[in-house]
């Protein structure tokens, strides 16, 4: 099975994605990351105002039989959160690089996306 | 729930057996012929040595020879709508009182309560129809592995309900001879088993022992003012263990699987140190393999001054052929529940009695019980770490537990073992699934390979048997963790096994429809936990 | 029939006969059944444990034995274990062997009976104390409380570490409360009470910013009804802690719903109705408001819908439990009391809420009633506090108590000796009977 593998965007080995356009930069999960927790149930995201530190865990997505941490591909504050998230979890499953992201960031230091997966190295990874 | 004073559903007779928990009527559609495991059959086939593996298989597995059988089901009361399989109390008879002229003064009680209001025939026949719908050891195999689903002998039921054991805790200990001289001999009983110098009853379940010995290890740490922060576990055991020594404020660290599914010595000394305080291990683990090297292990331990926990699961492999407290284990808990025989009252009462070695007997919880010139009492341990239940433990499954043992004796518990390990064995031999790991004893971990574990485990639903533990340990793909235990014969065996080769040859799209025999269909576990709703009173909010 | 066909192992309960064991054994390449043990010699188990194994009728007639030796005491005994009255057809329903050898749900399609017996016992909780969430059980009140602990750090926006308890407290209770907080690193204090009630204005001076949960009884250890319970709440509330409340279901079809008097959880122990007095096995109600759902600790039943579309029940949010979160779940539990809140419903369903209130009822003015008594007994004063009770109350006594429990035992009595002078008292439906012995017994041994 493939997985679709986005090629504008940049991603990381725990399998978030990060689109980034000049400054911000918005945060999902990946389509075999979906996948591979099934039917998402609850996700648990922080406010906005929030500081994140790449590599490090911002979040948590419950499917039925799993809880999995989600880490930031990049530094940043929170500009915005996808709250639609909070009753409709299953976004996650459907459309995961579109209505299932997560967060959009304000990026504190755009260097840190040259130590993201490209979409080849990713596919690589995932296959 | 309707807060009108009084609600009733209508009925309706109807032939009904979909509400039993495997209870299709056969004419309500044509029946596979697979899911002919019906007991005749099989047992046709096993006393002509017929079994179906000593042939080709056939690609499409069946078992049915073409015998008609007449089925007789029975007719059955049911007032259920088409949206709901049986109506919930509240659904049948429901009544509001308000409380008014009572012995309080207002501004203390409440103005209203409103509970379900069944006239007792009706609540007979509500139970009843429940039970109708549940699965137990008595309605066939239970291979759920790590559970030791064994069969609970009738008899200790009776013990339990003897009205000299329904007594008060805070009696005095001289009025209360009886229940202590039965507890000190089941401590006594489960120390020789387990070879531990000390056994508390109190813990009542598992993983409330598993803190008690934690506890125990963080006392005599503390003791010997030495300061521990660490608690080791193997990847592939209980949760309970990591979640246990969270609770009692360790840091877990984590200890990756060998290759041969056994404790990488390797690993394990490099994660050992100055600040273990213990090593939580099954043994045999939840692969059913005997750790070999657990002398090794409990040196490596030692040395770096931590204790040995035995998490006693998987006891029921081991009866009088080895003990934790032989093999270098400091502190165990067994589950009764499990190597005893109470039965598991759909999720518990358990009881998890912890043994300790004669050096960690002073901080056992308090009160112990001891015996003092022909007469028993209670005691508080030197150094207790106190209490770990209100009082003291689950004392109706401790009773069935002494029955249990003292029924069987060494000979019955050496048997109960030995026939354990049986079962497992030739349950494995007679499955098509792969077995990856081994020599196993009471358990075995098969991979469904390709197929979806869980959905493997719906599938078992639809040949009459309960399934087993699904898609754990994590280190076999696709894990079926079967358990048989000793209580299954060998026909039963064979057709549970039918049951798993069934199963094995069925499509990715028959699997993902199951079940469609028992009482219910796929339930819907997204929807449970994406929208909650967790009482009759939430079910009227949408 | 051959010895091969006997069904005579050593085990009754396996049934493999040896003719079976042996044609396993072959199917398997195994030459006898010690080869498939791969135990080390070293560790392996040679001796015997010594012991006899009996026949059915010899463990009963031993059984029988042993608890002969149980002084045989009329219980005016409580103090958070409680006897009444439990109808046979609770024991007989609960006895099936569907209910009684069954698992945990997780195959729910094939335990809808019990999860829908689960799901009416956590509604009929929710109807008791008006909160939203009820899980489907922990071990006993002791432990329910515990767990309310931990959840009030887990779940309180500011860090505080203060679990204010009130000074009269069953011992038990506090002891195991000291185990479950000694983790997380919480400090268990004692406020004071006042005339057996809660000492409001001592408790708002001792409550701060630092205190993550406040703990109040209604009944009390002492089995007086807690009279300022929602100034109790405000006090939490202002300091952002959690508010506790312990209680039991029976109080609870009278008492002020918790939920009117600000509780965030409600715990206590259950066993009252189902059970009755089993050397204290007991069934832990936990109960709590939505928001604090997934922090809540233990199973809980949810209702869902099945392929057919119909209502079906299974357990839920199981990612809060150990077999998933491990070393992050809510708590460590897993068996838990299942089949004992299974009797609890049955029981509150065969009373109904007319039988339910009218029980309550009965548990004040016994308790009412036998104070009087005893209070007419020169050399007693009953009740000490000047308060509503509920099944029990504290008599002050010139005698010791120690010499008034004494004596009373060698009448065919049992009460609870509190302190010096002070002996406890309850009474249940199941006592009432034996209450006019009791009172002249106790007239005796007052003297």
């Amino acid at each position: 099975m493939s997985f679709d593998v986005p090629d504008d965007l940049r991603y990381l080995e725990s399998h978030e994605w990060v689109r980034v356009a000049g400054d911000t930069a918005e945060i999902g999960i990946t389509a075999f990351a979906q996948d591979e927790l099934g039917d998402v149930v609850f996700v648990e995201l922080p406010e906005e105002g929030a500081e994140l530190t790449a590599g490090e865990d911002f979040g948590v997505v419950e499917s039925i039989k799993a809880v999995s941490d989600v880490y930031a591909p990049v530094s940043g504050t929170v500009t915005a959160v996808n709250d639609r998230l909070r009753d409709e979890p299953e976004l996650l499953n459907e459309d995961p690089f579109g209505d299932g992201w997560m967060l959009e960031v304000e990026v504190a230091d755009e260097s840190e996306t040259a130590d993201l997966l490209s979409p080849d190295a990713y596919r690589d990874q995932i296959e | 729930m309707p807060q009108t004073s009084s609600s009733r559903r209508s009925g309706r007779w109807r032939n009904d057996t979909r509400r039993t928990a495997f209870g299709e009527t056969p004419w309500d559609k044509p029946r596979p012929t697979s899911f002919t495991l019906d007991s005749g059959v099989s047992l046709r086939l096993v006393l002509l040595g017929e079994t179906p593996w000593d042939k080709p298989r056939p690609t499409s597995f069946t078992l049915d020879t073409g015998v008609s059988r007449v089925k007789y089901d029975q007719a059955r009361w049911t007032d259920d709508s088409d949206d709901l399989y049986e109506p919930l109390l509240s659904e049948k008879a429901s009544k509001t009182v308000d409380i008014e002229d009572s012995p309080l003064p207002d501004d203390l009680t409440r103005d209203s309560l409103s509970l379900p209001d069944p006239a007792e025939p009706e609540l007979a026949r509500h139970y009843t129809r429940l039970s109708q719908m549940n699965y137990g050891v008595e309605s066939g195999p239970f291979p759920l592995g790590s559970c030791t689903m064994k069969y609970n002998p009738s008899f200790t039921e009776d013990v339990a309900a003897r009205a000299d054991a329904a007594i008060h805790p805070d009696r005095p200990d001289s009025t209360v001879q009886g229940t202590l001289a039965l507890c000190h001999r089941l401590q006594d009983y489960l120390g020789r088993i387990g070879g531990m110098d000390a056994v508390t009853l109190q813990p009542p379940a598992g993983a409330a022992g598993e803190f008690t010995g934690i506890q125990i290890a963080k006392a005599y740490h503390d003791h010997n003012d030495d300061e521990r922060s660490e608690v080791v576990i193997p990847d592939s055991a209980h949760g309970t263990n990591f979640a246990t020594a969270a609770m009692a404020g360790y840091e877990v660290v984590e200890l990756p699987s060998g290759d041969d599914g056994r404790v990488d010595i390797e690993a394990l000394e490099a994660a050992v140190g100055d600040d273990t305080a213990a090593l939580m291990l099954t043994n045999p683990n939840t692969l059913g393999l005997f750790e070999r090297d657990i002398e090794h292990i409990a040196d490596i331990v030692h040395d770096a001054g931590g204790l040995l926990y035995y998490d006693g699961a998987n006891l029921n492999a081991l009866l009088g052929r080895a003990r934790p407290g032989d093999m270098g284990f400091d502190v165990m808990h067994y589950n009764v529940h499990k190597t005893f025989a109470t039965p598991h009252g759909g999720g518990g009462p358990g009881a998890g009695p912890v043994g300790v070695r004669e050096e960690l007997a002073q901080f056992l919880p308090n009160p112990h019980v001891r015996e003092r010139g022909g007469n028993y009492e209670h005691y508080e341990p030197d150094h207790s770490i106190g209490k770990i239940h209100g009082f003291y433990g689950n004392w109706p499954v401790l009773l069935k537990t002494f029955a249990y043992i003292a029924r069987l004796g060494d000979e019955g518990l050496r048997d109960a073992s030995a026939k354990a390990v049986l079962n497992a064995n030739y349950l494995a031999e007679q499955i098509e699934y792969e077995v990856p790991f081994g020599p196993f004893h009471h358990e075995f971990v098969a991979s469904a390979g390709e197929q979806d574990a869980a959905d493997a485990a719906k599938r078992m639903l639809d040949y009459g048997v309960h399934p087993p533990t699904t898609k754990w340990p994590e280190i076999v793909d696709e894990a079926l963790m079967t358990e048989p235990t000793e209580g299954e014969t060998k026909r039963s065996l064979d057709q549970l096994a039918a049951a798993f080769n069934a199963v094995a040859g069925d499509s990715d799209a028959e699997l993902a429809d199951a079940p469609s025999r028992p009482a219910a269909k796929r339930i819907d576990q997204a929807t449970a936990a994406r929208n909650p709703r967790l009482s009759w009173q939430a079910l009227d909010d949408t | 029939m051959s010895d091969s066909d006997s069904h005579a192992t050593g085990s009754p309960y396996a049934p493999q006969t040896a003719a079976e064991t042996a044609a396993m054994l072959d199917a398997v390449g195994a030459d006898d059944l010690e080869s498939l043990f791969d135990v080390p010699e070293s560790v392996a188990f040679d001796g015997e444990f010594g012991i006899d194994t009996r026949s059915e009728r010899a463990t009963r007639r031993e059984v029988a034995r042993l608890l002969g030796r149980n002084a045989d005491l009329s219980e005016f005994l409580g103090r958070g274990h409680y006897d009444h009255y439990v109808p046979s057809v609770v024991d007989d329903l609960a006895s099936r062997s569907e209910f009684l050898t069954s698992y945990t749900q997780y195959q729910p399609e094939v335990a809808q009976g019990f999860l829908q017996a689960l799901f009416e016992f956590q509604s009929m909780l929710v109807e008791l104390t008006g909160l939203d969430v009820a899980n489907c059980s922990m071990y006993d009140d002791a432990t329910a409380l515990g767990e309310a602990a931990t959840l009030s750090q887990r779940v309180r926006s500011v860090s505080g570490d203060r679990i204010l308890v009130p000074e009269h407290l069953r011992e038990g209770k506090r002891a195991v409360l000291s185990n479950y907080t000694e983790g997380p690193d919480l400090t268990v204090e004692p406020y004071p009470m006042t005339d057996g009630v809660v000492d409001v204005p001592a408790l708002s001076d001792q409550i701060g910013d630092d205190t993550a949960m406040v703990y109040a009884e209604s009944p009390t250890v002492r089995g007086v009804i807690e009279e300022r319970l929602d100034a109790i709440g405000d006090l939490a509330h202002e300091h952002e802690a959690l508010f506790c409340i312990g209680s039991d279901p029976i109080a609870l079809c009278l008492l002020e719903r918790p939920a009117d008097v600000g509780a965030d959880v409600v715990v206590g122990d259950a066993a009252s109705l189902g059970t009755g007095t089993a050397y204290g096995f007991g069934l832990g109600m936990f109960v709590t408001r939505e928001e604090y759902l997934r922090q809540v600790p233990g199973r809980l039943v949810g209702a869902s819908e099945d392929a057919a579309d119909r209502r079906a029940y299974t357990l839920t949010l199981q990612t809060r439990e150990q077999h998933i979160r491990k070393e992050r779940a809510t708590s460590n539990i897993c068996t838990n009391q299942a089949w004992v809140a299974l009797r609890t419903a049955m029981h509150a369903a065969w009373l109904g809420p007319d039988g339910l209130v009218e029980l309550a009822e009965d548990c004040v003015t016994r308790a009412r009633d036998l104070a009087g008594r005893l209070d007419d007994i020169v050399g007693v004063k009953a009740p000490v506090h000047g308060r509503h009770h509920f099944r029990e109350f504290l008599a002050r006594t010139d005698q010791p108590a120690s010499a008034i429990v004494a004596d009373l035992a060698a009448e065919g009595f049992a009460v609870h000796a509190v302190d010096d002078h002070l002996v406890q008292v309850c009474v249940t439906e199941t006592t009432a009977d034996a209450t006019d012995e009791f009172v002249a017994a106790f007239r005796e041994v007052a003297k």
